[in-house]
């Protein structure tokens, strides 16, 4: 190969090296152009959203419950900001906003987009300082910021929800960015779209330092819709006082029950007995154990038998079990009151105090960690516990988590009235007028973020949720109105169980009833007990609310004085004829009207985290049961007291405070069951209306007029029958009359109707009060010839439904019907259920 | 084509056997090249100078001061007799080698630079690196040209030493992109030079051999690694590492057919591509004349090409097509090498673009190369036809 080859050869690697160039220089600047020009415009315009105004929310009468101001907030862009120089600008941050210096280096370093809102209300003086400071303060922006303010703070606040920092989810969605805050709860999360509004924009034309050389274009936001609600927030504001001085009420009445009961019997005198009788069984106990052993033994020759001696072990009682709600040690607040829950934090190596009647002091001795479980060991007295989280001991406590250095523990009151909850609904069209759940919330308080105390002390009693759409509850006898309406509408009544001279003894068998009775006038024997006997043939008992019996009833009588026993026959009588040729499915019609009125399923509410409720069936105990769920026993068929218990409200059947209004509103309203709203409409920033959230109607549900006529009446007697020397009257009535049968409600008490309700929570089978839990029911209807108001109310453990339920909706009702002036103090009623 | 590959004796200036005329067209393409890149370095300097409110000219001037230098230093190598030259080789190479020593006990980083290349004198600042290249040119040339072809074993030791030692210490700086040119550099004077094809084979083995070796006793530095994978996934590193080639890459790309327009270019008027005026200077050119003005610009450069070949056919003696060819080779990789990187078919090597890109050293030092080999040139044997002068 000669040189002038390989110089050619080297000039063909050079033509072919620029070629390259050229082959590539085509592709992008010809083939690719349009792509790099529309990346060389991205380049140069910084496009910065500029947030809509979210709606305002107004009620009924457009009074605002939820605006929005305008604020300065300081806004990192993280583009402008060296990464080595993320954690100098959140200390100097921290210090300068007196706030945790790390917490803000992990919101910078884990943001979601390019910019990372670290303040949202600076004063004048704060803003000022950042923009002048940049140096120290590299890549933060000050910007004006909506903020959110609920001017009326707790009042409606289930309703409105709160807002706050959207979700990865969020995000997807169009004018969500890292600093737009979304709705979490109430209609602000249910209307979070329309409340939203359309994001507008600004672009700046940037250099390659993002320093912003001029405005290029700027896209106006449209501001979000604006929600008028059905709420009146008078109403409202009425509601929620009722709700929580009822549960004041209750917790205080929960105490004097207990001191009432320590006055008839000490605690001394009772953990004796307890002691004596807790020996006692002990030593038949053993003497069983010994006979079975002695039986045993009888084919072994070789034992003695006489030798045998009696020797029970010491029997040692739990006071805390034994005295129950009486115990001590339960938790008190500085009133002396009962509360349901405490939190306490014990330090390690150091003592917590435990409040109660007699107050105990507790001493986190040590924190072991055993298989990455932690376990503390505390001393409490001369008693010492070893724990894990969630373990209950010491009776009243349970762990809510063990830390490194510390254990928080929460400290409990089972029997302590825990929340009561309300919801005031328009029986004509579904309109919801007021609703509410306490222990409640101020919203504004979402605003900057709550404190972690803050949020621990209002989500250990759940405060964050809307209990009338989101509690379950065992409706009881309020839901007594359904079995009443099927004995009607059916002409389905119970059999004939005599009256007086013809009571039968019902345990005899060629003594039982086999004539049912034939129309709703016709007197029922309501006693205090009720046997009966099942398919299977055991024989069952049950007790009425009232032991002394009723006396003879008819269909009405039972719904007013709420007589368990006509209902449970009614049932029983479903139950036996459920295999009849008359074509109905007998097993599945109580349930059929229970879901026809809209229960078991979510009335369609617009609010989120709506529940079902539950009525229950045979098919439902079957798939519960194969699915080994404890709602149900883990053997044996769906029976007929299953359905007993369903015709009274109880087993397993559950509802919403607000399924049950939206269903006594289409009993009351002749048939009609509405979807419940608390939005009417949508209007724009002028008022003007941008959208009509209608009316609607879920189903017409075909009642007789005579039917609704009757029921209307029957829930007014239960308000306003005062009852006479043999007849109990009206269980509402004590909430109404005072004792000496004085109206206490005030002007137009003849037009209010309702129903009681207690439902078990916790059965006592001793019926001693102390042990029971009961959750507290009142519906009430008024004006019963018309009704524009359906209220029902639920206090949670607060025991009978005559005795706090209805006093709160005595209020609420007082309220509606006569003004604020008409509401007259709160006091306790008579326990009925 | 005869050439003589015997070493001739020196030819005084007295005893020129060719008219002493300079190649026109190199040396008109060198200017045009040298102006255009004036007018780029200015067009990506001014709006920023600007923007800081300093003199927009500023980085022009003094660009300008060492285009002024370099000139001069190419009219003066073009007069002086390369034989003459090649005498000092040795002293050259090894001033050039304790110049890169000297790097590391006074040497300084460029701005925005992690490596040392700088040599501050006073009133200059320059890199010994370039100064190196040139160096081993001469080298490379004075050893080749004293064998004959096919080489011997023994020459390609030689050489691989020559070049070993500053590149070596080039490595430690350490200066990739350099040390890439002093290879291939190598290996071209080495294939012109008459190597058997089994050398050039284990040239090529050895140098795969050293690349990855280089990569697998982590003698690298991260830096240049990050650049390196940088290049290969450009969208892991957006922002960070390879933002200088993406935007280098919109800038050239939004160019189109015919360029945004002379002081138009918003890539390079808002700055998106740093160090635009040395490294990335080709964008300029992109942006604003688009495919039709970076082709002419590549167009440019290969004429020169097409002179310095043709220069190296007409060489007196072997030393002078060596060292012709050496700088025609180092041309080529540096052009090939920075507009690649620009267009993002090269990873980042800090390799500037001969005779346009900002930066006095460099300019100075390829003036001074283009001038070796226009001396080449200027004493060429006549042309058929061609007469002696005298």
């Amino acid at each position: 190969m000669t040189s002038g080859v390989r110089t050619s050869i080297l000039g063909l690697v050079f033509a072919a090296l620029l070629g390259v160039l050229v082959l590539r220089l085509w592709t992008m600047q010809v083939t690719d152009a349009e792509a790099y020009e529309t990346r060389a415009l991205h380049n140069q315009v910084r496009i910065v959203p500029t947030p809509a105004p979210r709606g305002d929310i107004f009620d009924a009468n457009m009074v605002k419950l939820a605006g929005t101001r305008s604020a300065l907030a300081a806004v990192v862009d993280l583009a402008l900001v060296e990464n080595g120089e993320l954690e100098m600008l959140s200390r100097n941050l921290a210090a300068f906003l007196d706030e945790d210096s790390a917490s803000i280096l992990d919101d910078l370093e884990n943001a979601r987009g390019p910019q990372v809102t670290v303040a949202r209300d600076l004063t004048e003086y704060q803003a000022t300082f950042l923009a002048e400071h940049r140096e120290t303060f590299p890549g933060v922006n000050i910007v004006p910021q909506p903020i959110r303010v609920y001017p009326l703070g707790e009042v409606g606040a289930h309703v409105l929800g709160y807002i706050g920092r959207p979700t990865a989810e969020d995000l997807e969605r169009e004018n969500v960015n890292g600093n737009t805050n979304v709705g979490k709860a109430g209609v602000e999360a249910f209307y979070d779209e329309q409340l939203l509004g359309t994001e507008g924009l600004v672009q700046y034309q940037v250099d390659a330092e993002r320093k912003v050389l001029s405005l290029a274009a700027e896209e106006a936001p449209t501001a979000g819709g604006s929600l008028v609600l059905t709420i009146d927030i008078e109403a409202q504001a009425q509601l929620q006082q009722s709700l929580k001085d009822g549960l004041l009420l209750a917790r205080s009445d929960e105490m004097e029950q207990r001191a009432s009961e320590l006055a008839k019997q000490s605690i001394a005198e009772r953990l004796v007995e307890a002691q004596i009788e807790a020996e006692e069984q002990a030593r038949q106990d053993a003497i069983a154990d010994a006979s079975t052993a002695e039986e045993s033994s009888a084919t072994d020759p070789g034992v003695d038998d006489d030798d045998v001696v009696l020797d029970p072990e010491p029997v040692k009682v739990d006071p805390a079990t034994v005295l129950a709600s009486l115990y001590p040690g339960l938790p008190i607040d500085s009133n002396g009151v009962c509360v349901p829950v405490q939190r306490v934090t014990v330090p390690l190596g150091g003592d917590a105090s435990l409040s109660g009647v007699d107050p105990r002091f507790i001493r986190l001795d040590s924190i072991a960690d055993t298989d990455g479980t932690l376990f503390a060991t505390f001393t409490i007295g001369q008693e010492k516990f070893t724990v894990k989280d969630n373990q209950s001991f010491a009776s009243t406590l349970q762990v809510l988590e063990v830390q490194e250095d510390k254990v928080i523990l929460y400290h409990l009151d089972k029997w302590c009235p825990v929340r009561a909850v309300g919801t005031v609904l328009d029986p004509t069209d579904g309109s919801v007028i007021a609703m509410a759940s306490y222990p409640s919330y101020d919203p504004t308080a979402f605003v900057d973020g709550l404190s972690d105390d803050q949020w621990a002390e209002l989500s250990t009693v759940s405060a964050f949720q809307n209990f009338a759409v989101q509690g379950l509850y065992a409706p009881a006898s309020t839901f007594k109105t359904v079995p009443y309406v099927l004995a009607m509408e059916e002409n389905y009544y119970p059999m004939d169980r005599g009256l007086g001279d013809k009571q039968l003894v019902d345990d005899e068998q060629e003594g039982l009833p086999s004539v049912p009775l034939t129309s709703d006038t016709d007197e029922y024997n309501c006693s205090g007990e009720f046997k009966f006997e099942l398919n299977d043939g055991t024989t069952q008992t049950k007790r009425d609310w009232l032991s002394r019996g009723h006396g003879g009833l008819d269909l009405h009588g039972a719904l007013v004085e709420s007589c368990d026993l006509y209902f449970w026959d009614i049932a029983l009588r479903l139950w036996e004829e459920r295999k009849d040729d008359s074509g109905l499915d007998k097993e599945n019609l109580l349930q059929k009207y229970a879901r026809d009125f809209g229960f078991g399923t979510a009335s369609g509410i617009d609010l989120p985290f709506e529940r079902d409720g539950l009525v229950p069936d045979r098919a439902w105990f079957q798939a519960e049961q194969s699915a080994d769920s404890p709602r149900v026993r883990p053997d044996g068929p769906w029976v007929g007291g299953d359905l007993m218990d369903i015709a009274v409200g109880q087993g397993a059947m559950l509802t919403t405070p607000l399924q049950m209004a939206n269903g006594y509103a289409a009993m009351v309203n002749g048939g009609t069951l509405f979807e419940p709203r608390v939005v009417s409409h949508i209007v724009d920033s002028e008022g003007n209306t941008i959208e009509t959230l209608p009316t609607t109607i879920v189903r017409e549900i075909d009642i007789s007029p005579r039917t609704v006529q009757w029921l209307r009446a029957d829930l007014q007697r239960v308000v306003n029958d005062l009852g006479s020397a043999d007849k109990y009257g009206g269980t509402g009535k004590s909430a109404f009359y005072d004792s000496r049968g004085t109206n206490i409600f005030g002007e137009g008490v003849e037009t209010i109707g309702g129903k009681t309700g207690t439902g078990e929570v916790i059965k006592s089978p001793g019926s001693e009060a102390f042990r029971e839990v009961d959750n507290a029911w009142f519906i009430g209807v008024a004006p019963i010839n018309n009704p524009e108001f359906v209220v029902s109310i639920v206090v949670e453990r607060g025991g009978s439904g005559g005795r706090v339920a209805a006093p709160i909706a005595r209020q609420v009702l007082q309220y509606l019907m006569n003004g604020p002036e008409g509401v007259t103090e709160l006091r306790a009623g008579l326990d009925a259920d | 084509m005869a050439i003589d590959y015997r070493d001739t004796k020196p030819i005084s200036f007295m005893h020129r056997e060719a008219p002493l005329k300079p190649d026109l067209i190199l040396v008109l393409t060198y200017i045009v090249i040298t102006a255009f890149g004036l007018l780029m370095i200015y067009s990506a300097t001014a709006p920023g100078l600007e923007s800081r409110g300093l003199d927009p000219t500023g980085e022009l001037k003094e660009q300008a001061i060492f285009v002024v230098i370099g000139f001069i230093v190419f009219g003066i190598v073009s007069w002086m007799d390369l034989t003459e030259i090649r005498g000092f080789t040795t002293p050259i190479y090894f001033v050039s080698v304790l110049l890169l020593v000297l790097v590391f006990l006074v040497g300084e980083s460029g701005r925005g630079d992690v490596a040392v290349r700088w040599i501050d004198i006073g009133f200059l600042r320059f890199q010994p690196s370039e100064v190196a290249k040139v160096a081993v040119i001469l080298a490379l040339a004075s050893l080749l040209a004293a064998v004959e072809p096919p080489l011997r074993w023994i020459t390609i030791a030689k050489s691989l030493l020559i070049v070993g030692l500053p590149a070596g210490l080039i490595f430690l700086q350490p200066d990739l992109g350099t040390m890439l040119v002093f290879a291939f550099v190598l290996i071209a004077m080495l294939f012109v030079g008459g190597a058997t094809a089994r050398q050039l084979a284990f040239l090529a083995v050895a140098t795969i051999i050293a690349t990855v070796g280089v990569f697998q006793l982590n003698l690298i530095r991260d830096y240049q690694i990050n650049r390196l994978t940088a290049f290969v996934d450009p969208g892991a590193h957006e922002l960070t590492l390879s933002y200088n080639q993406i935007q280098s890459e919109i800038a050239i790309g939004s160019g189109g057919m015919f360029g945004k327009g002379l002081f138009e270019g918003s890539q390079t008027n808002l700055q998106f591509v740093p160090v635009q005026s040395s490294d990335f200077i080709f964008t300029a050119v992109g942006e604003q004349f688009g495919f039709v003005g970076s082709a002419v610009v590549i167009a440019l450069i290969g004429i020169m090409l097409w002179r310095l070949l043709m220069i190296a056919q007409r060489a007196r003696n072997r030393f002078g097509y060596l060292v012709t060819m050496g700088v025609a080779a180092m041309l080529a990789f540096h052009v090939f090498i920075n507009i690649g990187m620009t267009v993002r078919i090269m990873p980042v090597t800090g390799l500037p673009l001969p005779f346009m890109s900002s930066g006095g050293t460099f300019f100075v030092v390829m003036s001074a190369a283009l001038g070796l080999a226009h001396s080449s040139w200027i004493r060429r044997p006549p042309a058929p036809g061609e007469g002696p002068t005298t």
